[in-house]
């Protein structure tokens, strides 16, 4: 038996050589850019830390619509339900048959030692919002002012907003509407077109209030001119609005002032609304 | 040669079997346009959607066929990148069904999205965050490829013998086919594995919420789609009583399935070993509680998914004592078909049926989303089946699908 002598053999050509010195070089070169430069997927997670920083920091830049709810304040008289819908012409299911929901919902609650309470819940207006991310046409999306509003020409009606929000605060029109808001007029006029048949739709902190009342000069969340439906017609006070940015806006200061929570932090969606909760804790 | 069997052939001859075969098939048809015209009339109103289950059968349609359509990228991997050669017989066929796939799947969104009338608009509107979007573009580039990829089959029909040039063009075509088969490739993977994306990437979802999702979704589709392939490949042999591919090439395809539907298996236990037993949570426990006591979730998935559409298959396509006869080879795609669809029924009915959780309270609970497709839902079913099988039975007459050797 001859031994076969298998012989790993290197045979290195400059050409080789540059294929292999020029691949390694490029990797790093890569891996660099990757990781820090302006092309790194990580980037915009860096910009948004920097931004948290930014937004504690003593110089934010305009407007950041936000809402402070208090749970220990509101009575669940549905009178928020009730305005919205009337304002934003909003439908809701005469029968109840459907699970379909107005834009801003009252709720019965119970804290973990049993302490009833009411939860309401309008749209959030997540800074990092699930709904804008997953949008194929950008019909949802972020105003500068924070707010997350839709352009209802151009929703496709693929309903991936409503399956990707965390809070249930989108609705669909599966129908044509030919109703009767039974909310109008005793609870407000409609302020907005209705929305067509086959788009989604969302609470939009009265943005048409909040464009008009800012251009009169008018101050969201302390004239009633540019200020959402529900926020107004709270009987006690239970909602707040302003502008989060300014230290000095109800919001921010009941924000500094009480124990506030938001829903599910642990998402990262932040939220622009939060909760004052009740005296007994959750 | 091929001038003979057009002179011998009558074009107009129709058995009474063909002839009630294409009365099931305008049936379903029918079915499914009246539907249509239904859901386009009134809006989705008339399904059982709704805001609790946004997404129900179509989706789930959807998902199918994209899966079952795989058969074309998986085959087209096989012969072009991996240099298999001889299965080069089967490209056209897992081509065409992979776009009857694909334009099933077109069928059904266009119905199931609120403006169909807007159907175009990812196209103009760009969202490059949206998976969807990304989804909306590989689909379309891959059915442009696709179609690209057959215009020589179709050029070579009889219907265009007469025009010599477009043989001419088809020739360039057909020279480009392994760049665009590769092409294909790339795309394919991207939209299957993201379709699985779709959910994995929905962080309150807790059953969708995991990084296996795309991975779960493209194994399947590479597992399934390829013996949906073959198992057409046979019956079409047995309706026509014409061998077409040779055994030996299906039965390959068949052990490929075999060994794909394995892994899926294998990846698949330990997905659900991470998610249900060492890494779960309180809302994961709590979800596949509630599926486990108000739905068939758990029956449907062990039996339908792992046993009936995993293992029963995998048995039927591996050992020889099964998979010499073509009967069980048929079988088994079928059954690795059924078990795509619960998959992606309960991926989707399933993970909706959960309800969200982001009361601060602990008692406050949204109801469970309760969801199942009404009338014209199943209409559509109906007709995209109809249009599905029309399709194949169409190109299989008029299409030289098989064959193509004896004249080229």
């Amino acid at each position: 038996m001859s031994k076969k002598k298998t012989k790993i053999k290197l045979e290195l050509s400059r050409r080789d050589f540059l294929i292999v010195g020029g691949t390694a070089a490029g990797s790093i070169v890569a891996a660099q850019l990757l990781t820090t430069g302006p092309l790194s997927p990580f980037a915009s997670f860096k910009q948004a830390q920097v931004e948290g920083v930014n937004q504690a920091g003593a110089t934010p830049v305009g407007h950041r619509w936000g809402m402070v709810i208090n749970l220990d304040k509101c009575i669940g008289c549905e009178y928020c339900l009730r305005a919205c819908s009337a304002t934003n012409d909003v439908w809701v299911d005469p029968t109840m048959e459907r699970p379909e929901k107005p834009w801003n919902i009252v709720v019965n609650d119970k804290t973990s030692t049993g302490t009833p309470f009411f939860f309401s819940r309008p749209c959030l207006h997540c800074a990092d919002a699930p709904c804008v991310e997953v949008c194929p046409v950008q019909a949802t999306y972020h105003r500068n002012d924070g707010l997350v509003v839709m352009n209802y020409d151009r929703c496709i009606g693929c309903r991936y907003c409503e399956i990707a929000c965390p809070y249930d605060a989108r609705k669909f029109n599966w129908q044509a509407r030919a109703d009767v808001n039974s909310y109008v007029p005793t609870w407000g006029i409609p302020e907005v077109e209705r929305r067509p048949r086959g788009v989604v739709e969302k609470c939009t902190f009265c943005i048409q209030r909040i464009d008009a009342g800012l251009k009169s000069g008018f101050m969201p969340g302390e004239d009633m001119e540019a200020t959402p439906a529900c926020v107004n017609i709270c009987p006690v006070g239970a909602r707040l609005f302003g502008d989060l940015n300014d230290p000095n806006s109800k919001v921010s200061q009941a924000v500094s002032a009480e124990a506030t929570i938001r829903l599910r932090e642990e998402l990262g969606t932040e939220p622009s609304v939060y909760y004052v909760i009740p005296k007994e804790g959750l | 040669m091929a001038t003979q069997t057009l002179g011998e052939r009558k074009p107009f001859s129709i058995s009474p079997a063909l002839l009630a075969w294409l009365g099931f098939l305008g049936l379903c048809i029918v079915i499914g346009l009246v539907s249509a015209f239904q859901v386009f009339w009134n809006g989705l109103y008339i399904t059982n959607m709704s805001d609790a289950v946004p997404w129900g059968l179509w989706i789930t349609i959807d998902l199918s066929s994209i899966a079952l359509g795989a058969g074309a990228f998986t085959l087209s991997a096989v012969v072009y990148l991996f240099g298999l050669k001889r299965f080069k017989p089967i490209i056209p066929l897992a081509v065409f069904v992979g776009f009857i796939g694909y334009t099933c799947a077109l069928l059904t969104l266009v119905m199931d999205i609120g403006r169909p009338d807007r159907f175009w608009h990812p196209w103009i509107y760009w969202n490059i965050h949206s998976v969807l979007w990304e989804i909306t573009w590989c689909i379309t580039i891959y059915l442009t490829i696709m179609l690209v990829e057959f215009a020589p089959i179709i050029a070579e029909s009889r219907l265009f013998s007469r025009y010599t040039w477009i043989g001419t063009a088809a020739k360039y075509l057909h020279r480009a086919a392994p760049v665009l088969a590769l092409l294909g490739l790339g795309i394919s993977l991207l939209h299957q594995s993201s379709l699985g994306a779709t959910y994995g990437i929905v962080k309150s979802r807790p059953i969708w919420f995991k990084p296996s999702m795309p991975i779960m979704f493209i194994l399947s589709a590479v597992a399934a789609g390829p013996a949906l392939t073959m198992a057409i490949a046979y019956i079409v042999e047995w309706v026509t009583g014409k061998k077409s591919i040779s055994d030996d090439i299906l039965r390959t395809i068949a052990r490929f399935s075999g060994f794909a539907l394995l892994v899926y298996g294998y990846i698949r236990f330990w997905d659900l070993a991470a998610v249900t037993y060492y890494g779960r949570t309180p809302s994961v426990s709590e979800a596949f509680h509630l599926l486990s006591q108000q739905t068939p979730y758990n029956f449907s998935f062990w039996v339908f998914e792992i046993i009936l559409g995993v293992f029963l298959p995998a048995v039927l396509f591996l050992t020889p004592r099964f998979n010499r006869n073509p009967a069980y080879l048929v079988l088994g795609a079928i059954f690795a078909v059924l078990g795509i669809l619960v998959n992606r029924w309960n991926v989707t009915v399933g993970g909706l049926f959960v309800p969200l959780s982001y009361s601060p309270g602990t008692l406050y609970q949204l109801p469970p989303g309760k969801y199942f497709p009404g009338l014209p839902e199943w209409g559509i079913a109906i007709g995209i089946i109809g249009y599905a099988l029309t399709m194949l039975t169409l190109g299989i007459r008029y299409l030289p699908l098989f064959g193509k050797e004896e004249h080229s």
